[in-house]
């Protein structure tokens, strides 16, 4: 089930958050879980096992790694709980992938077992492993497997994020506190992300569409593509962060932040410091540090740097050009570390053209079917192949999306915030935003509804004539 | 109002929208139909382990949950609205609307389609036609001819379409009519043309063909509004059209045959403009095999039509200078099935068809 469909907004979470506020303290874990598995099982429910399985086992290496802490038996326990949730991600995720590289290497045709991947293996193997390692490294492992379960399979942030940690969250499991003023701002929050995904994501995802479609490709056609790619991307993902954090919220829950306006870094290194904060900083937790991090010497750090950003490639999908889009980072950030990012202090304007002119191409390399493809994209932008300048299709384009560019490019700033906060600073400014804001919400509500709602439009054939 | 009387007001209101948008979706009545999309809502799935467990009940369900949500037809039209007002967007669902009248992007031209198209067409004079056959060729503009390009629509270049078509289907003499034509001759909200403003196209037919028409005709206005297929679409407020249809005496003593369902049908079907589709009012609606008869015109006077659903309306202001008119669409029957069904002795042909179709051939068999 995803956020953005009726299914979830006008059936699962009513009643959702009725059994959950329905249900005394002690049963909230429970009601909590029962839902994330609902949820989960609506669009997988072969693979609620799976994660069950993944649950049961690392719930019980977590209470030997507490107890055997001190001991080599403990550290075992920690590698081995990681080990089983990696071999289930590995199969799941990769196995197809290792089978086509073994056979574009040898030659040796080996049959392909095609196997599916489960909805957010990615995001809860990640945070089983967070829970491993952080009750190894001291951290009070979970007695109650229906806390865990609940932790784990918390349906706001399951299927896309964020990663959670269980150090971030562990006190909240056993005591946490409702109130209106977190349940309003997580409504806030909800709505928000809501309307990134259904206004503006799904809307520039019509532009990529348009673009993939067309016969009558120009430069102004794939400037249009990586624009609205690099924006949907934001957008779709943050919007998703949104609305886990807003859903947390109104549950009682304070995840960390994703996501903090990326798109105005002055370095890349600033924008990953923006971007998916949550399994940037998983990675720095759980891989970069324990590597050595930056203690080491320039060799080594810089194996560790191509390490990260190839496993952080890697994590986002399995293909090659998942993997070169990491490296592409790697390279990018040991650049600024070791000589680009004093010298473009000095020039903030020209170091943010700088950040979005690679951003570009780099959202062109994530998105495209293989390398090749990418290259011929990423050739696009410069006119590579003899592409006109403008087509038709392109120019209509602009003008069709013109104005949801405009307003996918304004809310990538903090501006529109900011702003907003001055108003509401000010006394009548407030007052009106105050009667204006559950308007407001509500209209949103009322409008994405009827996206979602003309989002089954799917005329007759023949009526076309 | 502090801070708490309002972090509750905002939980309340959005509270009361998600419950009440869930009590109306269990508790109203389901439409089993959409009007204004013309096409059948998703029912609810049945309930069953087999069904959960393959994940269909959930995708059915889906499905259902969104045909059958509360007041679909005033969301599709606040998302219309929205589309149109605030993001500025140029179409939706690729119709747009332009002065009053609907369009759809019909863009950009397709070669091997009108090809194939050509391909087929070969295929029935080869198949079927002898050298006493004489066979011609027309093509219809659809709407963007008429509306694109001003509105700042991409556009098609017609006229090197009907060039494209005439050089591909060369076997084929081909008869303008586009330059007839103008936005006003078309519905504002269908696709199709007004049957009372093609007199003229009908002449120009008949003429290259050396047929002689009656201009015979009568007016006649339907009362009820007409809602063509764009309106439902398009999900934009705007006025309906008027359904008219020119009759006569010429047209009034013709027979017609619906080969398809083997029955007799009146050349304007009264009561298919009241249903689904009004424009089913020429010659009831998309059948593959229709044949009218005029027993005042010369029995040498044979003419067979290979069409689409424009031809529906034209076929009757042509029938004053043929004895018999078949009408046949290839998109419902095979051209292999011709041969014990068409008797093409001595008969002209005409392959009249729109854009539409000819751009997206894969429709035709």
């Amino acid at each position: 089930m995803i956020f953005s469909s009726i299914p979830f907004l006008y059936y699962f979470l009513p009643l959702m958050l009725a059994l959950y506020f329905a249900c005394p303290k002690r049963m909230k874990n429970a009601a909590l879980l029962l839902g994330s598995l609902i949820f989960y099982g609506w669009g997988e429910p072969k693979y609620v096992l799976l994660m069950a399985v993944s649950i049961a086992i690392c719930y019980g290496f977590g209470l030997l790694t507490e107890k055997y802490r001190e001991t080599g038996a403990g550290r075992l326990c920690c590698v081995a709980s990681v080990a089983v949730s990696l071999s289930f991600l590995i199969y799941f995720k990769y196995t197809d992938f290792f089978l086509e590289s073994f056979t574009a290497v040898t030659g040796i045709k080996t049959p392909l077992p095609n196997v599916a991947l489960p909805i957010g293996i990615s995001f809860y193997t990640f945070q089983l492993i967070s829970y491993t390692i952080d009750v190894y490294r001291g951290e009070q492992a979970q007695r109650s497997i229906l806390r865990l379960a609940a932790y784990i399979a918390m349906f706001p942030q399951l299927v896309a994020g964020p990663i959670v940690r269980y150090r971030e969250i562990s006190e909240q499991l056993s005591e946490r506190t409702h109130s209106w003023e977190l349940a309003a701002l997580g409504v806030r929050r909800f709505v928000a992300g809501l309307a990134k995904k259904i206004l503006l994501a799904n809307q520039l995802g019509e532009l990529v569409a348009a673009f993939q479609a067309s016969g009558e490709k120009s430069v102004l056609f794939y400037w249009l593509y990586a624009a609205a790619l690099m924006l949907q991307t934001y957008f779709d993902f943050s919007g998703y962060s949104d609305m886990a954090i807003g859903l947390g919220q109104i549950f009682g829950f304070r995840f960390s932040e994703n996501f903090n306006y990326p798109y105005i870094a002055a370095s890349i290194t600033e924008f990953w410091r923006r971007w998916h904060i949550s399994l940037g900083t998983w990675f720095r937790d759980y891989v970069y540090i324990p590597l050595g991090g930056n203690r080491v010497g320039r060799g080594r750090q810089l194996v560790n740097i191509f390490v990260v950003w190839f496993l952080t490639g890697f994590w986002h999908g399995a293909a090659w050009n998942f993997i070169a889009w990491g490296l592409c980072f790697a390279l990018l950030l040991v650049v600024e570390k070791w000589w680009l990012l004093e010298r473009i202090k000095r020039f903030r304007f020209l170091a943010h053209i700088y950040v979005l002119l690679l951003l570009l191409p780099s959202f062109v390399l994530f998105h495209a079917q293989s390398i090749q493809a990418a290259a011929a994209d990423i050739g696009g932008l410069f006119g590579a192949g003899g592409v006109p300048l403008v087509s038709a299709e392109a120019c209509y384009c602009l003008r069709s999306f013109f104005v949801v560019l405009l307003i996918g490019v304004a809310a990538a700033t903090p501006f529109p915030c900011r702003i907003a906060e001055r108003i509401g600073k000010t006394r009548v400014g407030g007052r009106l935003m105050d009667a204006a804001e559950p308007v407001v919400l509500a209209a949103l509500l009322l409008v994405m509804t009827a996206y979602l709602v003309d989002g089954s439009f799917n005329p007759f054939l023949y009526f076309r004539f | 109002m502090g801070v708490h009387g309002k972090s509750r007001r905002v939980c309340m209101l959005l509270g009361a929208l998600l419950f009440g948008g869930l009590l109306l979706c269990v508790l109203l009545p389901k439409d089993e139909y959409s009007d204004s999309e013309r096409r059948a809502l998703a029912s609810m799935p049945q309930l069953s382990a087999k069904a959960v467990a393959s994940g269909r009940f959930m995708e059915d369900f889906e499905a259902y949950a969104t045909d059958a949500f509360p007041f679909r037809d005033s969301f599709r039209a606040l998302k219309a609205l929205t589309a149109d007002g605030i993001f500025l967007r140029a179409d939706n669902h690729g119709i747009y609307e332009t002065d009053g009248f609907l369009s759809k992007l019909e863009y950009p031209m397709n070669p091997a389609s009108l090809q194939r198209a050509a391909d087929r067409f070969h295929m029935i004079c080869d198949t079927y036609l002898t050298e006493e056959n004489r066979v011609f060729l027309s093509v219809i503009p659809d709407k963007n001819c008429f509306l694109a390009k001003e509105s700042g629509h991409p556009c098609m270049d017609y006229a090197q379409f009907e060039r494209e078509m005439a050089r591909r289907a060369d076997f084929a003499q081909y008869i303008r009519i586009s330059d007839l034509l103008e936005r006003d001759d078309y519905y504002r909200t269908d696709t199709h043309w007004r049957q009372e403003r093609i007199t003229d196209v009908a002449g120009r037919l008949a003429e290259a063909m050396g047929a002689v028409l009656s201009s015979d005709y009568e007016l006649r206005t339907l009362e009820q509004d007409f809602y063509g297929v764009y309106h439902g679409q398009a999900a934009l407020p705007l006025a309906p059209d008027s359904l008219c249809y020119l009759t006569g005496e010429a047209i009034g003593r013709c027979t017609a045959y619906d080969w398809q369902n083997e029955r007799k049908i009146p050349v304007y079907d009264l009561a298919r403009a009241q249903g689904k589709d009004p424009y089913e009012l020429f010659l009831s609606g998309p059948l593959s095999l229709v044949t009218v008869e005029n027993p005042d015109a010369p029995a040498d006077r044979r003419l067979v039509i290979f069409r689409d659903s424009f031809a529906s309306s034209l076929a009757p202001l042509l029938v004053s200078g043929y004895a018999k008119i078949t009408l046949v669409d290839i998109r419902y029957i095979h051209p292999g099935s011709l041969g014990r069904l068409v008797d093409f002795e001595g008969c002209d042909v005409l392959f009249l068809y729109s854009t539409l179709v000819l751009n997206h051939s894969e429709t035709v068999k």
